[in-house]
């Protein structure tokens, strides 16, 4: 009887073990192929299926309401907007009108004609009164993107290939705005009989978000057929794209926020591309045939923010002292938290945009300077501060990381920093906000793909009043914000970025340290995946060999 | 009769402590700093009042607190759990999309914990003290001491990555869509459209996780099993058994084992109830979109509305299982339906 029971003990475990292993037709992705990568598409349904893991974290694929990394690559493909970004260190180039549009003098008027033949996945014809819908509907849902509508006074549609936008002050980055998600042109007569409103009281009367949660309305090469939340989203292809259509039929796109996990179904084939890889999961896949790696940097900057208001800040209020920490912090050490594919940006305009004065010198940091610039500030003994920093990451790399290593950078000249930790939403936000930080550790992520956002980093600017500028503390650089928003032109916009980065490089509140980087690998029988500021990905560009 | 009172007692106390745990989650996630406005919105649009306002009219946080409360519970009420302050979507649906799978990954991480458990439990009894005794004690405080999260790491890095006989993470493989939602549950669902391939292959997806999930409850339940024969083995009715003649085996299954159960039943009913309130860390590596990830994130945007619901949800899971295992005690020793 005993041995009975231990046999049946073994005979369940292996049972069970024989279940699992045994034939039947091969999961996901059915790689049992060995180590390389096989195509997922062998797996998936369909010849020509694209399996992209992504991460988590996004509440919502509403056009109109979008703001998160990742909803634009779904956007993107299913959706299409007056202008696009077709690289990732380009200019916003025409995309549902014609190349002959128009500003008017004074910079207030953008005039633009509608492309022939677009019609939406469901056969509508675009028109100017969908492409007004799409922009009042974004601008009165008063939503998270609705601020990209500020400058936006109205849009005039005369006839039904003209759009002319009214703004209410020249706004040099308009065109990177237009390109934005929530600016996609939606089918208005499907999107209205979903629920959806672009009249003033948007806010409180339209309901069509759970309808664009679930399906698409858009012209895009893709039509969104499924969204299983927190598992997949499915895109197949347009049949009736009035463009030219790619040759892959199909994009699954997994949402898979462990990276592990990424690097360990890309290695079996299950998935074709993986978004969220990180140095560690990078090295797994070294020497792996028919995978592609790629380490990039993003536009995310990471910061180290002093408040000039000296009740606030205290001695890091005082401008010998900040550039003391200028000069203290072991700028390549902080590039290496970030990965592979870091940059150091000169100053506040990120490498990869329009005017960027390109890196910080590799060997800027110099501790006998600042030693120099804290006597002459009266602290050649150093003091203590607390440096307070908050529970988020910036891409994947927690900020209590970086706030380490300025603490040991600063160590060394004798600033001894208190680490203070609190939540973003537990008040850190509030403070940040209020501008209530002494000395902080922070990231900016770019809201839309132009420089002209890192104009709130100016006295007076947004983030600038953060730190406690104001813009009478410096009123020639200030008034360097409304000109490079007035300068439509692109030479003269590059000129006026060039001198802010000249003039914030050796002063202000602002320390740039690093650019976060972005880790993707494929499989190699694609092509056309790169790593995309204002898509995450861009699915469109991406093509079968 | 009897159990007709007892399940209305029962009905009764489930009402009135579910109304208490909202009470009691209410007021936690107002005492506690942070606010869902700052959580949700990104920072540009927090620097404009409008959209502040909007938003937070929109989820009736320019309310008094004692006017949401009030609110709150008369919509629970209701049946109505309010809306997602991250996803705008009802609380209840998306409880209604989460829980299936982690109530279907739950059943077979417990029907695995409970059959090898109590297999291993008696195994380890007979042979007390003997190799096979010790190597069973060494798997079970295994189970109970390994971190979850890494052995989800580590069974998905040998059995799918390099072995490459078990499926990756998922509900499904790549081929397969999602069934038509009947149950939730995709095995049972595939079954009814009809596609068995499907229904056998979610089937696998479920053996990785369930399996890591199950250590746990195993090893809890193998150690009680055993302690529990060796207790009841000491009896005096055992002793008089053996007196008769019984022997060792047939003793143990017949006599000592239903008595060593109850305990055993009431670790049953708490792994499951531990199993149903989700596991961040194995949904994660998984890729599992249960109830474990939906409270994860909406910890993250403070989203109190969807926080109660996960709260009440755990609740009412042990609630029922506690009123499920009670009614089975009676099953299993009739000592306790005559009381």
């Amino acid at each position: 009887m005993k041995r009975k029971l231990t046999a049946l003990a073994l005979g369940l475990v292996l049972a069970l073990g024989l279940a699992a292993c045994g034939g039947g037709s091969s999961s996901s992705g059915g790689s049992a192929s060995g180590g390389d990568a096989a195509p997922a598409t062998e797996a998936a349904s369909g010849s020509s299926t694209v399996v992209v893991a992504m991460g988590s974290g996004f509440a919502t694929l509403d056009p109109g309401r979008v703001y998160e990394k990742y909803p634009p690559l779904i956007v993107n493909a299913c959706y299409e907007n007056l202008f696009k970004f077709y690289s990732n260190d380009g200019e916003p180039e025409p995309c549902l009108v014609n190349d002959d549009y128009t500003f008017s003098e004074d910079g207030l008027t953008l005039t633009m004609t509608l492309k022939d033949g677009i019609t939406f996945a469901s056969g509508n014809a675009m028109t100017s009164a969908d492409v007004a819908y799409s922009i009042n509907r974004c601008k009165n849902l008063k939503d998270n993107p609705s601020f990209l509508a500020d400058t936006i006074e109205s849009v005039e549609t005369p006839d039904e290939k003209t759009v002319v936008i009214h703004l209410n002050q020249p706004d040099s980055a308009i065109l990177s705005k237009l390109t934005y998600a929530s600016f996609a042109v939606l089918d208005s007569a499907v999107v209205t009989e979903n629920g959806g409103t672009d009249a003033a009281d948007a806010a409180e009367k339209d309901t069509a978000e759970a309808f664009l949660n679930t399906t698409s309305a858009g012209s895009g090469p893709y039509i969104m057929t499924s969204y299983t939340q927190d598992e997949e989203i499915v895109l197949e292809k347009n049949p009736s794209y009035w463009g030219e259509s790619s040759n892959i039929d199909k994009f699954i796109v997994k949402i898979q926020p462990d990276s592990n996990t990424q690097m360990m179904t890309l290695s079996q084939g299950d998935i074709d591309v993986a978004m969220n890889m990180t140095d560690d999961t990078m090295a797994e896949l070294e020497g792996k045939e028919n995978i592609i790696r790629i380490d990039a940097p993003t536009k995310t900057v990471g910061f180290v923010m002093m408040n000039m208001d000296e009740a606030i800040g205290g001695p890091v209020s005082n401008p010998d002292v900040q550039q003391a920490i200028r000069y203290a912090l072991d700028y390549e050490g902080l590039k290496t938290i970030c990965g592979n594919g870091s940059v150091t940006p000169y100053d506040v305009i990120q490498v990869g945009f329009m005017g960027s004065r390109g890196e910080r010198p590799a060997d800027y940091q110099n501790l006998d300077k600042a030693k120099e610039c804290l006597a002459k500030a009266g602290y050649e003994n150093g003091f203590d501060i607390d440096l307070k920093v908050c529970d988020l990451d910036m891409e994947g790399v927690a900020l209590t990381d970086f706030a380490q290593k300025v603490k040991e950078d600063l160590a060394q000249v004798g600033i001894n920093c208190n680490i203070v930790n609190e939540t973003w939403a537990g008040g850190y936000g509030d403070e940040y906000r209020d501008g209530k930080l002494g000395l902080t550790v922070m990231y900016w992520g770019t809201d839309y793909n132009d420089p002209n956002v890192q104009l709130e980093f100016l006295p007076g600017g947004v983030v600038g009043l953060r730190a406690g500028w104001t813009a009478e503390m410096d009123p020639d650089l200030a008034a360097m914000y409304q000109r490079a928003m007035e300068a439509t032109d692109n030479d003269d916009r590059g000129n006026i970025l060039g001198n802010i980065q000249e003039a914030m490089y050796e002063s202000g509140p602002f320390i740039f340290f690093a650019q976060a980087s972005s880790h993707m690998a494929y499989n190699d029988r694609l092509v056309g995946v790169e790593v995309s500021d204002p898509y995450a990905l861009d699915l469109t560009l991406i093509k079968l060999k | 009769m009897d159990r007709l009172r007892f399940l209305l007692r029962r009905l009764v106390y489930l009402v009135v402590m579910l109304l208490g745990v909202a009470t009691m989650v209410f007021i936690l996630t107002k005492l506690i700093p942070g606010d869902p406005t700052v959580a949700n919105l990104s920072q540009r649009a927090l620097g404009d009042p409008e959209i502040v306002a909007a938003f937070r009219a929109k989820y009736g946080l320019d309310q008094p607190i004692i006017i949401q409360y009030f609110k709150y519970i008369g919509n629970l009420l209701h049946l109505d759990l309010g809306t997602s302050i991250r996803t705008n979507n009802a609380v209840l649906a998306e409880l209604g999309r989460c829980f299936p799978a982690t109530f279907e990954l739950a059943i077979f991480s417990i029907i695995i914990a409970a059959v090898f458990g109590i297999l291993f439990g008696v195994i380890s009894a007979i042979k007390r003290n003997s190799i096979i005794d010790q190597i069973v004690r060494a798997i079970s405080v295994t189970g109970v001491s390994i971190p979850s999260f890494w052995f989800a790491l580590l069974v998905l890095f040998f059995f799918y990555y390099k072995l490459q006989i078990m499926p990756g993470p998922g509900r499904l493989g790549n081929m397969f869509s999602a069934p038509a939602n009947v149950t939730g549950f995709y095995v049972i669902d595939s079954l009814l459209e009809g596609d068995p391939a499907k229904a056998w292959d979610a089937f696998r997806h479920l053996i990785l996780p369930g399996c890591v999930l199950a250590a746990f409850t195993m090893g809890l339940i193998t150690r009680t099993t055993r302690s529990n024969i060796l207790d009841v083995m000491s009896t005096d009715y055992i002793r008089t058994a053996k007196a008769k003649g019984l022997s060792g085996t047939s003793l143990i299954l017949r006599h000592a084992l239903g008595n060593a159960l109850i305990p055993v039943l009431t670790v049953i009913g708490l792994g499951l109830g531990n199993l149903l309130g989700g596991m961040v860390l194995v949904e994660t590596i998984f890729n599992w979109p249960g109830v474990g990830q939906f409270a994860y994130e909406s910890v993250l945007s403070n989203d109190f509305p969807s926080i109660i619901g996960v709260a009440i949800l755990i609740a009412l899971n042990y609630m029922v299982i506690n009123t499920i295992v009670d009614i089975l005690y009676g099953f299993i020793d009739p000592r306790v339906r005559i009381q």
